[in-house]
């Protein structure tokens, strides 16, 4: 049996700033890659910091080493993004349900900005695994249009929109969704709630069942707070199975960070 | 810096604390709200090594809880503003409570509600339980509105409500106050006279944080409760002054997240603490918390943590020389 999520210190063996604020930072963690399931998350922080951890979703996972892509935008990510080789950084996880895409023939993936950092392990798999892999990736501009390579070394078609017109369509990713040739029969997303709310519209237009990798504030992270909730659709089988409050109209508040932080896009009441 | 090594002498400082009936092995209580029940932490620390969970508050009735967002990070701290969502007390004694008898720590449960009986209705059926060692009394929460809070911002409430709790259970019963008074002593007081067993000290604090691109308040409440280091300074006044004024023993809370943070509340007057959001940097804190706390009483030959507890001394002199932060 394979052990479960776990607090453990790792050192860090690669820094690498691949756009100005997006940092890529890999570390030897080979039991975090061995249980590591696509979608799913840690909450990181240097030892002996002062504040609480942050949530990243674990962009590689192979061999001995795993990593995080992330975008400095607050005092916990420039604590992260100021670590070097040998430096060491605590972890708890993996946590979370990651994506379910078993049997997917024709996938398109939706990315925006570091969302990027959501999404590599299931293009991985569902490549491995056969499947045609469309990823519609954008960004504010071409610079952040980070890794882009990497994907398409690992066999995804790549469809690109920037804000400025840099490269790709001049406007959202999820307008070439929209306009995509081909319906795929799975969609999964994960970037800034604007970009995953449109995406939940597009998939509904289409008809496509869309799993959407959600990104809440949190703070425990591991279902203790109830404080990153989302409100759910009572049916949802991730819905928690609490009793109806008096004026109860259908949803209760799912916990992203242990119902999620993949949830059904037709499924959420946002 | 220094810690002073547990092995120097063959003895071992005792730890454990008496709070009501309840004795606990080591002094470290997770805070409500901020554990779930354990379990959810129970793959990232080894529960036989703290002194209780206390679990998150329960009212009668389900509460759906606020709107999203409930979080913000803000410098030293955060702001929460759950809003007690919970299944109710119904469907908490049928499902959940029989699931905290396997927790290899005590478990106390936690109360919350909007009226004198419903505090005495939901305290009675939660503590008729076995798996419930003790019950908190959550007067204190800010964030549901102004009526959870008003309990313990009048000494006069604070007492009816404890009495009526009092009168329905004879577990131990510990009473949370709020920081956002006038006069936590007299609060404090009023709380030991009706019958209170202990004391929590303290709730978070009110607090609100907007964003001004979007010129909106960034939690779905508007108001949240402050926690973590920010609080801290508070908090050790208020167990100070509180401990002056009661002989029950204090359980400190707000910002503690090392032995040094711990100990301030100690000397203060506190007999046990609990940590809640510190919990959310590291899970291994409060264990560490412990092992620090063995050997700063050790390096001074202390044989019990209860011989520090209300020591801080005012005026000159000290029977140490100061040797930097703990740990
Ligand atoms: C499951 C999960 C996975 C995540 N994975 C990644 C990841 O792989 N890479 C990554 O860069 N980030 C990721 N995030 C977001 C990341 O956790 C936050 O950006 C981070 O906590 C910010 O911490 P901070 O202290 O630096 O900034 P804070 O001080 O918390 O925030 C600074 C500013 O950024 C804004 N902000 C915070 N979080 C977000 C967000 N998610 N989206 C947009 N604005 C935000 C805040 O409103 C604030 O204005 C993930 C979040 C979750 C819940
Ligand atoms: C997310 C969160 C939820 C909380 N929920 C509760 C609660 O349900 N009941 C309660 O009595 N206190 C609750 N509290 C307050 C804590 O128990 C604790 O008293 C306070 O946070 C101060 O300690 P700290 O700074 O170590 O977190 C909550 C605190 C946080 C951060
Ligand atoms: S962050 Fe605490 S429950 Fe999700």
């Amino acid at each position: 049996m394979l052990a479960g999520p776990s607090v453990r210190d790792v050192v860090v063996l690669d820094r690498t700033e691949l756009a100005p604020g997006v940092v890529l930072l890999g570390f030897y963690a080979p039991e975090l890659v061995a249980v590591t399931r696509p979608g799913q998350f840690v909450m990181a922080v240097p030892p002996g910091g002062e504040r609480a951890a942050t949530a990243l979703a674990i962009y590689e996972a192979q061999g001995e080493r795993a990593s995080f892509l992330f975008f400095v935008c607050g005092a916990r990510t420039r604590e992260l993004a100021e670590l070097r080789h040998g430096d060491k950084l605590s972890l708890t996880g993996p946590l979370g349900n990651g994506f379910t895409f078993a049997g997917a023939r024709d996938v398109a993936i939706v990315a925006g900005g570091v969302g990027i950092a959501s999404v590599l392990l299931p293009a991985q798999m569902l490549v491995e695994a056969g499947a045609r892999v469309r990823l519609f990736y954008g960004a504010r501009s071409v610079d952040f249009l980070v890794d882009r390579d990497r994907f398409a070394t690992a066999g995804c078609e790549l469809c690109c929109a920037t804000n400025d017109g840099s490269l790709g369509h001049r406007g959202f990713i999820t307008e070439l969704l929209a306009a995509a040739e081909d319906k795929p029969d799975l969609i999964l997303a994960c970037g800034p709630s604007p970009m995953l709310r449109a995406t939940a519209f597009v998939a509904s237009e289409l008809g496509v069942p869309a799993q959407l990798a959600l990104e809440e504030a949190f703070a425990c992270g591991v279902g203790g707070c109830w404080g990153c909730v989302v409100p759910l659709d009572r049916a949802s089988p991730q819905a928690p199975k609490f009793p109806k409050p008096a004026g109860d109209d259908g949803f209760v508040y799912a916990r992203v960070c242990k119902e999620g932080p993949v949830f059904w896009a037709h499924e959420l009441r946002w | 810096m220094s810690l002073g090594s547990t092995q120097k002498g063959a003895c071992v400082p005792d730890l454990s604390v008496r709070i009501g009936k309840l004795e606990l092995p080591y002094p470290t209580l997770m805070a409500s709200g901020c554990y779930g029940s354990g379990e959810e932490f129970e793959p990232f620390a080894d529960l036989s090594q703290i002194g209780a969970v206390v679990l998150k508050s329960v009212t009668r009735e389900p509460r759906l809880g606020n709107p999203m967002p409930r979080l913000v990070a803000t410098p030293a701290g955060m702001l929460n503003a759950i809003g007690l969502q919970n299944p109710g007390i119904d469907w908490y004694l049928d499902n959940e409570v029989a699931k905290f008898a396997k927790r290899p720590c005590v478990v106390i449960g936690s109360v919350a509600a909007f009226s004198v009986d419903d505090y005495a209705y939901v305290t009675q059926r939660l503590a008729a339980r076995a798996e419930i060692a003790a019950i908190e009394l959550n007067i204190s929460c800010p964030n549901v509105g102004s009526e959870g809070e008003t309990f313990a911002c009048d000494p006069d409430l604070t007492g009816r409500v404890v009495r009526a709790v009092r009168a329905v259970t004879d577990k131990t019963l510990i009473v949370k106050l709020s920081p956002n008074v006038t006069d936590i002593a007299a609060i404090a007081g009023e709380a030991e006279s009706a019958g209170a067993d202990a004391l929590a000290v303290i709730n978070t604090l009110r607090g609100m944080s907007i964003d001004v691109h979007a010129w909106k308040p960034r939690l779905g409440n508007v108001s949240g409760g402050l926690s973590g280091p920010a609080i801290r300074p508070v908090a050790v006044l208020a167990v100070y002054e509180a401990a002056r004024a009661v002989s029950i023993p204090i359980v400190g809370q707000g910002g503690i997240e090392n032995a040094t943070d711990a100990l301030e509340f100690f000397l203060a007057g506190a007999s046990a603490i609990a940590i809640g959001t510190a919990n959310f940097t590291d899970p291994r804190i409060p264990i560490k918390i412990v092992d620090e706390l063995r050997a700063y009483l050790a390096a001074r030959g202390l044989r019990s943590l209860r011989d520090i507890v209300g020591k801080a001394n005012v005026g000159f002199g000290s029977p140490f020389q100061y040797e930097g932060d703990v740990g």
